[in-house]
């Protein structure tokens, strides 16, 4: 087991060598613009944007700013490790702008994780013990609305009612749990919700479809002609196995998350990693931008790491050599 | 393991072709100057052709007293192009709040809307000096006894002044429109080595500044109103020389106001900590409180009502209109919702609170002068009377925009003057086929004299555009003119279409996308960017339409032009003279060159002077528009308290 996470970490930073890759050239060669023109001012002299060009790097071969890149965030800069450079705006850390954001996110991810894994698991099986009977009808109704409902629209329907209208919930922007937990989680519930609705649908249709497969294998049959408890086939048998591509999806929406979160941040303000990054792009902010991309790239990768490891523990058949 | 590449480059791919979908915009643009428009129109669509008369909205809604808050809302985040450095920044936002709340150049303004407020008055000087030695040298006496803000607390020296142009011009301190002074003498020297003292500007004493200029310079007084030339104390200033933006986070204030943790005494450089009221431009807010080293009594258009001033990123456009109609914001930078639009416009409560000011901003279609069919003026004049201008402003979102322009320079930088100048009036601004016809059938594009393109130079034309909801509208509009006269477009749409047009290898023959606004209260900052052939260059045109390039320009400057460069027309010599003149002289110069450009040139159709749309909270009890910085006057600005 430990000979096959090393060799998995081993792989794992040759995947984020090859997205540092794919970062680099994405955003640094393929822009159309020169980022350097944003902080020229109107008309620059080819003197001013030769001197902004070598205060951002920008004026060195492709190879050097590649190998500098990369190395930098291997070995760390000097502010420390992972070294992500500075921001051209403002010429501070990429690496504290991006961790100073990144409570917000993982905070937002974690507590929308929770309600839908809870919520969506437990209407799959709900559904799929209930076959075809209303209950069922209506769950995989909720899981078609959560799918189709485009999370911009029910963010604004969520402050709209039960902010603007009712004033339950604290409201659009972020306040620190430090600072307020109160405060924290009236402004956290509606992004939460909205964001789990949307995963608890694909998680409650992957589970009905999942048990129902397993509820027909040979070995529940058998479990039952043992005279288990039905509770105890679904729970125990059922669900158990039917859980291993669930996990799978789990570990990976929660780190494409990471950076992908943006619509739900945008609409709530919560300023969050994925719209420091939209933000970022915006601005011609590269570093920025190339420090999220690789950050969420680096949570994919350790995610799926986490996930293989998982999988050994849920599923009985999965041995690693 | 290729699993996992292929997800963590679907992951990187997601993000990064979501952030190719962002753009750049231009320089010095406010957030509401920009603003996207509305897909329908928000107060009627009635032709205001002929007014001069701008909307010039102010709110008054009780006394204004001392205390309070004000909060303004900033969509998205600052965009600040150097980290709030006054140096170099070039956000008109930031130039708003300098000069209304923490900087004091030596030329201010009364902070009022209109040409009032573009009226030139002493504020670190005493007043506003005339030039002597024939145009080439301004004298400026300070008030005494002003001082720095926190942790400087000294008073302010005209050495500081002088070291704040020193600073723009040392090629490593990022300077963004150092060539507005390359007029004063030593400017060019200083500007190639870094660390030198500018040779034309000299202090004879603490309280007198004198500049020695190379040429007559008739709007310098306009120049040293700019916040870069504003003082900074060299003690502060010197921490920071080599590292462009870093003072931004430790402005020494000379204003009613400073950064929020602004305090303590400097002692060196290692004394000083970024202060918290300002985290960066990647940031989230600016606080700024009182100055305590401020004297009311040396500042007579400044009246700093509140007693702290807010400003708030919202990432939620529509979350910042609906706190500012909550009263949790009292001002908003960003742009209104067609829906938010129409809300404020058809309420009679809310309506008062809808505040359209002329933005000083011409937006206009761009045609190249080397390119087909653009080589042919007629071709030119043809687009100017072919062009439904109306219906642009209704992309636009209608009237309460702006105003149709129908010339370059908003008449407001001409204290009204052209206000009546139409030298393509239209119907309704609507657009005449007879006259675009007519004209057409004297280019060289349409030899049949049909009053139609029916040349293969006038087929598939490539028009640049962006991608916003705005150009969407406005792109089927021009095409479907252009078709009445034989013009077909090829169109390209990308996002952050400005680099593409300022680049002059691409060759770029037609595009939607351009406007301009003033930096100052002068024509010059149009016509000197715009049109002058010295200053085109290949990266960062702002040239589009090429007037006055030459083929050995060409050459000479690597411009990578492709077209038909021999006798494009040229307006160098006349803007040279015009730089020359002074006060109405000077105006009138502006306006003829105006006319010339519209009629013997023809390098733009013009179709809209916009406004600056604002809509302020309920607590707010007085609210105008600067015109300088065109945007909220915060020095006149009040509260509830």
């Amino acid at each position: 087991m430990i000979f096959y996470i090393a060799r998995r970490l081993v792989w794992t930073l040759v995947v984020v060598f090859c997205v540092i890759g794919i970062t680099y050239v994405v955003f640094y060669k393929l822009p159309a613009g020169n980022p350097a023109l944003r902080f020229a001012g109107k008309s620059p002299t080819q003197q001013e944007l030769t001197e902004i060009e070598h205060r951002l790097g920008l004026d060195r071969p492709w190879y050097v700013q590649f190998g500098k890149y990369a190395y930098n965030f291997f070995a760390g800069d000097k502010y420390g490790w992972p070294g992500l450079g500075y921001t051209f705006a403002s010429g501070t850390s990429v690496k504290s702008l991006v961790f100073s954001r990144a409570p917000r996110t993982l905070l937002l991810i974690a507590g929308a994780a929770v309600l839908w894994l809870v919520s969506g698991v437990a209407i799959g099986v709900l559904s799929a013990v209930r076959r075809r009977s209303l209950t069922d009808r209506f769950a995989m109704g909720f899981a078609l609305f959560g799918i189709s409902t485009p999370v911009f629209w029910l963010g604004l329907m969520m402050l709209y009612i039960f902010w603007s209208k009712l004033g339950w919930a604290g409201g659009t922007g972020y306040v620190s749990p430090a600072d307020s937990p109160t405060g924290f989680f009236s402004h956290m519930i509606l992004p939460w919700v909205t964001l789990a609705l949307l995963y608890a649908a694909f998680y409650a249709r992957m589970t009905r479809n999942n048990l129902l497969e397993t509820m027909g294998e040979d070995y529940i049959r058998t479990a039952r002609a043992k005279g288990l408890s039905e509770r105890r086939v679904i729970f125990k048998h059922g669900l158990r196995a039917s859980l291993t591509p669930i996990v799978t999806m789990f570990g990976l929406d929660i780190a494409l998350l990471v950076g992908g979160a943006v619509i739900t941040e945008t609409v709530f303000n919560i300023q969050g990693l994925g719209y420091l990054a939209i933000n970022s792009a915006t601005n011609q902010d590269l570093p920025i931008v190339a420090g999220v991309v690789l950050l969420a790239a680096v949570a994919v990768a350790l995610a799926n790491l986490v996930v293989d490891i998982l999988y050994a523990f849920i599923d009985p058949r999965v041995r690693y050599a | 393991m290729r699993r996992y590449l292929r997800l963590a480059v679907l992951a990187a791919a997601l993000v990064a072709l979501t952030a190719m979908a962002a753009g750049c915009g231009s320089k010095k643009s406010s957030s509401s100057s920009n603003s996207s428009g509305s897909s329908s129109s928000s107060s009627g669509s009635s032709n205001n052709q002929g007014s001069a008369s701008s909307p010039s909205k102010s709110y008054d809604n009780g006394s204004s007293t001392k205390g309070g808050t004000y909060t303004v809302g900033w969509e998205q985040s600052f965009g600040f192009t150097d980290n709030f450095d006054p140096t170099g920044e070039y956000l008109g936002n930031a130039w708003g709040i300098y000069v209304n709340l923490l900087m004091r150049p030596l030329i201010g303004y009364k902070h009022l809307p209109g040409a009032a407020g573009n009226e030139l008055i002493g504020d670190l000087a005493t007043d506003v000096p005339k030039p002597t030695d024939g145009g080439l040298t301004y004298t400026y006496h300070l008030r005494k006894g002003i001082k720095f803000g926190p942790p400087v607390n000294r008073v302010i020296t005209s050495k500081d002044v002088a070291y704040a142009l020193d600073r723009l011009a040392d090629p490593k301190d990022g300077g963004e429109y150092g060539f507005y002074y390359t007029v004063i003498k030593g400017w060019d020297a200083a500007s190639k080595t870094s660390g030198t003292h500018i040779s034309g500007v000299s202090t004879p004493d603490n309280n007198t500044l004198v500049i020695h200029l190379t040429q007559p310079t008739g709007d310098f007084n306009y120049r040293m109103s700019m916040p870069a030339t504003a003082p900074i104390p060299p003690e502060v200033g010197k921490c920071f020389q080599g590292k462009p933006g870093d003072y931004g986070r430790n402005l020494i204030s000379s204003g009613p106001y400073m950064i929020a943790g602004s305090a303590g005494k400097f002692t060196g450089c290692s004394s000083l900590k970024p202060f918290s009221g300002y985290a960066g431009a990647n940031g989230n807010h600016i606080s700024l409180v009182r100055n305590p080293n401020y004297d009311q009594s040396t500042d007579q258009y400044r009246k700093n009502y509140p007693d702290k001033f807010q400003f708030v990123i919202n990432s939620n456009a529509d979350d910042i209109f609906n706190k500012v109609e909550a009263g949790q914001y009292d001002d908003e930078q960003s742009s209104p919702s067609p829906k938010t639009l129409r809300q404020y416009a058809t309420n009679p409560n809310l309506k008062k609170r809808l505040l359209p000011n002329v933005g000083d901003r011409t937006w206009y279609l761009t045609m190249n002068l080397t390119q087909p069919p653009f080589d042919d003026i007629h071709v030119r004049k043809a687009m100017n009377y072919i062009i439904d201008k109306q219906s642009l402003r209704l992309a636009w979102g209608g009237a309460i925009e702006g105003q149709i322009a129908t010339h370059i320079v908003p008449p407001v930088l001409y204290n009204n003057g052209l206000a009546e100048y139409d030298p393509y009036g239209t119907p309704n601004e609507a657009g005449d086929v007879q006259k675009a016809m007519a004209e057409m059938k004297q280019s060289k594009y349409d030899p049949g004299h049909t009053g139609k393109c029916t040349a293969g130079a006038c087929k598939g034309v490539l028009m640049i555009g962006d991608t916003r909801s705005l150009d969407n509208r406005m792109i089927p509009v021009i095409q479907a003119d252009a078709k009445k006269i034989g013009i077909t477009f090829t169109v390209r749409q990308i996002n952050g279409a400005y680099t593409t047009i300022q680049t002059t290898s691409k060759n770029i023959p037609f595009s939607e996308r351009p406007g301009w606004g003033k930096d100052y209260a002068d024509a010059s900052t149009f016509f000197a960017e715009l049109f002058d052939g010295g200053a085109i260059i290949p990266q960062g045109n702002t040239n589009y339409s090429l007037v006055g390039v030459t083929p050995a320009m060409n050459t000479s400057k690597k411009l990578g032009l492709k077209g038909n460069l021999n006798n494009v027309p040229s307006v160098d010599s006349d803007i040279a003279a015009c730089q020359k003149k002074l006060a109405q002289d000077r105006i009138n110069c502006w306006e003829a060159l105006d006319k010339r450009l519209m009629t013997q040139v023809v390098p733009w159709v013009p179709y809209l002077w916009s406004n600056n749309v604002t809509i302020v909270g309920p607590k707010v009890t007085h609210w105008n528009y600067d015109q300088f910085s065109d945007g909220p006057a915060y020095s006149l600005v009040s509260v509830k308290s």
